[in-house]
């Protein structure tokens, strides 16, 4: 008897069993007989579009089993919305098996869609965030999750104290950065408006602007090699008037083309590179990016190279 | 076609040795072995996948050189019982139809020569996928949902303008509002991410770049400044990351090698240390490649891992088109 064929609750239902398509019935499928079971009571209801309780539980049933089964997500969806259950109570057992599966995202949609009946957001729904991004301060799904949430509940204020805290924790975590700048600038970008393409070339508050660039500065000193801030910090600039010259002396500190041994970041080299052809200084940027193909980063020698060749200068030999 | 990892492992038990060559026999092997391992339980909680799999089975197959090496009847009969009454397809039979499987079916079909299949005996000819497809762009933002319940995904806009353009059917949407939306998703470090905002990602940029590419407007992007991120990908053991502070991994040898080849700046990466990592990657006993060595093989990173050898233009392969 299995779990399903001995219950009370199923006795009216005629289990539809796998048949998977192909013209060779297939005998011998040793898959483990309680998902077995299970999926084929979920065709059963499924073909008869039932609503109920046990089919709300039939699906968490085999979520836990398999929670990548995007068909069954969509089924209890709509079983959860024609029942209207408590979605705090949907909420709840949520957080338990994303803890537990971490890479899967239908959990994440689905949470999405529950959410947008909850008028305020709950007080749980930070703290469980911060856990999740404690099991994985990068996942893609939960961030993405977040901007949603974000700009559903309009959380932008106490954003940037929490990522503050991602940060010093680990300073290259690119997803925090990212989230950063949507935070500070993305927030009053229509994303239905289609003027994406442009967002990055709209000039921002100069205060705000001169408030990122130092707060980039202060993160890549701490850690000069670390790429993330530096696409961040060009980004802020290009959110200012003027160019890039702004930011000489800064990477000067950590790359003095006549010490050429001591250079403390290719991405230093990389933005002067940049600052010095804007400057009309083609010798000293060609020299940023000689150093780059020869020594800093010669694994993109043919990057670097393509960049002198812009500046009108030859290619340099790296064996 | 199993998509559960193994039975193998990538670089196998010992080290393999440094002047390795791609196993093309073992490979074909593997893939075709992998629709005989049905008494195993993950050969059922992967069936969520299951046309996509097929497709990159079929896929790498063909680039192995062996494109008659799955029975030609049986896939597309197999495919086409993944059909709904709408047009649309589900990872299997019994499973909701979804942007992302309608995609690989059509795929399938046109890389097996098949697409008058729809007519003969799926449910409509060819308008009524496009159709399905086309039902699932939201016409204010320009975006596609993966199904009904409107998941949005950049994944989901360039597999519709993918098969779309296989099928010549791209006049049922709205292209232009696709590409305007493609442009939002365009971020301060010159990438790309899942939807306006979200993060810089390899397998964004690939979806997003393919959908410019099919749509002619590979103009809008910097291409220079794309290259140089990419380019950033490659770590010192050769192999690429999806993201900066990330693991190398095979796939990326497609996301990120196919996207710098459709800007025309595959050669700012060294081709040849990538080469290696791949090679290192593989079972050269049983076959198949997995993300990185040590890792079990399965058939998403052996199509990845055949294709990345193929942009590379790796002797032996057929070249695959980065698009
Ligand atoms: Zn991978």
């Amino acid at each position: 008897m299995g779990k399903y064929s001995g219950s009370e609750t199923w006795q009216d239902v005629v289990p539809i069993p796998q048949d998977d398509g192909g013209p060779n019935p297939l005998a011998a499928i040793a898959y483990t007989e309680d998902y077995s079971e299970a999926m084929s009571y979920l065709r059963a209801v499924m073909a008869d579009n039932e609503k109920s309780e046990r089919a709300l539980s039939l699906t968490e049933d085999i979520i836990v089993m398999n929670p990548a089964h995007y068909t069954v997500w969509l089924y209890r969806a709509d079983v959860f919305f024609a029942l209207e259950k408590d979605p705090l109570q949907e909420l709840d057992w949520l957080n338990k098996i994303s803890l537990k599966y971490l890479k899967n995202y239908q959990i994440w949609h689905h949470r999405q869609l529950i959410m947008t009946k909850i008028p305020s957001i709950p007080p749980t729904e930070l703290p469980f965030l911060a856990q999740m991004f404690e099991k994985d301060s990068k996942n893609y799904h939960v961030w993405s999750y977040r901007q949603w949430l974000v700009r559903h509940f309009s959380l932008w204020d106490d954003e940037l104290p929490y990522l503050e805290s991602l940060l010093e924790e680990d300073v290259r975590n690119n997803s925090a950065w990212n989230h950063r700048w949507f935070v500070v600038f993305s927030r009053y970008v229509d994303p239905s408006a289609g003027t994406g393409a442009d967002a990055a070339a709209i000039k921002a508050d100069p205060e705000i602007v001169a408030r990122e660039m130092e707060y980039a500065k202060a993160k890549i000193r701490l850690a000069p090699q670390n790429q993330s801030p530096w696409n961040y910090l060009r980004g802020v600039v290009k959110k200012r008037e003027g160019g890039l010259a702004v930011l000489r002396a800064f990477a000067e500190e950590f790359a003095d083309l006549a010490r050429e041994d001591e250079v403390r970041s290719s991405h230093a080299l990389d933005l002067l590179a940049d600052v010095y052809a804007a400057e009309k200084e083609e010798e000293q940027a060609g020299k940023a990016l000689e150093l780059l193909a020869r020594k800093y980063d010669p694994i993109r020698k043919n990057y670097w190279n393509y960049r002198r060749g812009l500046l009108g200068l030859k290619e340099v030999e790296v064996e | 076609m199993s998509l559960a990892a193994g039975p193998g492992r990538g670089g196998g038990t010992g080290r393999l040795p440094e002047d390795l060559e791609l196993c093309i026999e073992k490979h074909v092997k593997y893939i075709q072995s992998l629709d005989t391992r049905k008494d195993e339980l993950e050969y059922w909680l992967t069936e969520h996948l299951r046309l996509n799999g097929v497709y990159w089975g079929l896929t790498a197959l063909h680039l192995l050189g062996r494109p008659d090496a799955l029975p030609h009847r049986e896939t597309i009969d197999f495919v086409l019982s993944c059909q709904h009454n709408n047009g649309g397809f589900g990872a299997a039979p019994g499973h909701d139809a979804h942007m992302l499987y309608t995609v690989s079916a059509v795929q399938i079909l046109v890389t097996i020569d098949a697409v008058e299949e729809l007519e003969k005996h799926g449910k409509g000819g060819k308008e009524r996928v496009g159709e399905f497809i086309a039902s699932l762009q939201n016409r204010d933002d320009g975006s596609f949902a993966g199904d009904e319940w409107g998941e949005t995904d950049t994944r989901f806009l360039y597999g519709a303008l993918n098969a779309l353009s296989l099928l010549h059917l791209t006049s049922l949407i709205d292209t232009t509002k696709a590409v305007q939306y493609v442009q939002a998703c365009s971020n301060f470090d010159g990438g790309y991410g899942v939807s306006p905002g979200a993060e810089t990602h390899s397998g964004q940029i690939f979806t997003c770049l393919g959908a410019l590419a099919i749509a002619g407007r590979l103009d809008l992007v910097d291409k220079d400044r794309l290259g140089g991120w990419l380019s950033e990908r490659q770590l010192d053991n050769g192999g690429l990351n999806g993201r900066p502070e990330k693991l190398e991994d095979v796939c990326y040898s497609w996301w990120v090698g196919s996207s710098l080849a459709m800007i025309d700046r595959i050669h700012w990466i060294d081709g040849e240390k990538l080469g290696n990592f791949i090679l290192q990657c593989q079972d050269i006993e049983m076959g198949g490649l997995s993300d990185r060595p040590g890792d079990a093989v399965d058939v998403f990173h052996t199509f990845f891992g055949v294709a990345g050898l193929s942009l590379l233009g790796y002797a032996g392969l057929e070249k695959v088109d980065p698009i």
